[in-house]
């Protein structure tokens, strides 16, 4: 009879958490749809942004002598001192979510390491903050709770240390790596270069043939303070786009969990039906013997 | 008079998006109007207040942090950090979306002065709309 309990215990200890399983999953499919809303509309302010910037890189680009003179624009071949940013979640249960970002992170690390390039790690996300803390490498920043709730002004905040050490020459270059949203079933990891730009082919004719006015101060003036927001915004961008994701694989990791625990629940099942039919067994010829022995 | 077309974009998506027949934006070096067939122009905005004014005639007023204005063929862009319109039907609504909008001046204008110009001018555009 003990072992009845016992799987009796099992069986509901399982379902419980099943329930607690698909509970989360049905949280992070509102939230996911929250997300999705949210980067859906914020994109259209990046068309316009690229555009704005391209129009006015090329314009610079084409007619002055010497073109760009802005660091953000200027392509580097061989960086000395590269800023790394990583955003993760704050939280797990969202199966390799938060891996994958991390070994990219050390791939990069790995990759510029060989080149004898000094890195300067900046994480956002509690779980990859533990991760590298647990390894004993240091972090320049690690800022928490941002990742769960993207705002535009705490990322602004942390974008602006790079900006800075990178218009002064402190960093040669900043990149991003964050896991993004593709669709409701995969997430797609992104390394990105935040700075310096790169800028695809300069178009002089069009730049050329568009009267574009500039309002009388320095064009390369607008040009960096337009800089200072598209990085801004990327960060931004970058966290929206990983809590999507971050909501999408838990979304994914919670419906596996729950048909693990439906199918343990299940064999569980035939386990206990077939323990209590072994009991009756065994108590029948317990009481048939004794009948017998009576005779 | 023909009509313009408005898109005021922020990082958390489209606040103002259609036809409207004059705009007036504070510029890096001044303030200025916008109406049909103005030449195209791309410059920067400082903080203060975009006065919209509508194909109706009604206004509207949208407070913004910083920005980029772009001018082209009937079209104007303006991308903005953080904004907030100042519209409502109820005298609440437009009561809070004021608090909003001081909290954002205040959070990002560098001088006294400029955040009481721009309270003021909230203030008495709120009292013209709510009557």
């Amino acid at each position: 009879m003990a072992n009845l309990k016992e799987i009796q215990r099992q069986i509901k200890s399982v379902s419980n958490t099943q329930k607690t399983t698909r509970a989360m999953k049905l949280v992070s499919t509102a939230k996911l749809r929250r997300a999705e809303e949210l980067a859906k509309r914020s994109r259209l302010f990046a068309q316009k942004t690229n555009q704005v910037i391209a129009e006015i890189a090329s314009r610079i680009h084409c007619n002055k002598v010497g073109g760009i003179e802005s660091r953000c624009f200027i392509q580097n071949d061989a960086p000395k001192t590269i800023d790394i940013i990583f955003v993760t979640a704050d939280k797990g249960l969202c199966g390799g979510f938060n891996m994958q970002t991390i070994k990219a992170v050390r791939r990069l690390i790995a990759e510029y390491k060989n080149k004898n390039v000094s890195i300067r790690i900046r994480g956002i996300g509690k779980k990859g903050i533990e991760y590298f803390n647990f390894n004993q490498v240091e972090l320049l920043d690690a800022v928490k709770n941002l990742s769960s709730a993207p705002d535009m002004q705490r990322s602004s905040e942390f974008m602006t240390r790079s900006i800075k050490d990178f218009n002064d020459g402190i960093v040669d270059a900043v990149y991003l790596v964050y896991n993004g949203y593709k669709n409701m079933i995969t997430q797609e990891l992104h390394v990105k270069r935040l700075l310096p730009v790169m800028i695809e082919d300069f178009d002089c004719e069009k730049a050329n043939n568009n009267v574009l006015e500039f309002e009388a101060f320095d064009e390369e003036k607008m040009l960096d303070s337009l800089m200072i927001k598209y990085a801004e915004y990327n960060m931004y961008y970058a966290l929206i786009d990983s809590v999507a994701a971050e909501h999408s694989a838990r979304m994914q990791a919670m419906d596996a969990a729950t048909t693990n625990a439906k199918q343990m629940v299940k064999s569980l099942n035939v386990k206990f039906n077939k323990a209590r039919q072994e009991a009756i067994t065994t108590e029948l010829i317990e009481i048939i013997s004794g009948v017998e022995s009576m005779k | 008079m023909d009509a313009l077309n408005l898109e005021v974009l922020t990082p958390s998506g489209p606040i103002f998006n259609g036809p409207v027949m004059s705009v007036t934006v504070p510029g890096e070096e001044g303030e200025f109007g916008v109406l049909a067939g103005h030449v195209a122009l791309t410059t920067l905005l400082k903080a203060g207040v975009v006065d919209v004014v509508k194909e109706d005639g009604k206004k509207e007023s949208i407070v913004v942090n910083w920005g980029v204005i772009q001018v082209a063929n009937g079209k104007v862009i303006v991308l903005v950090d953080g904004a907030v319109a100042i519209r409502g039907d109820s005298e609440s609504g437009i009561a809070l979306a004021l608090e909003e909008a001081k909290s954002l001046i205040s959070g990002i204008a560098d001088s006294h002065a400029m955040i009481a110009s721009v309270s003021a001018r909230l203030e008495s555009a709120a009292h013209s709309y709510s009557h």
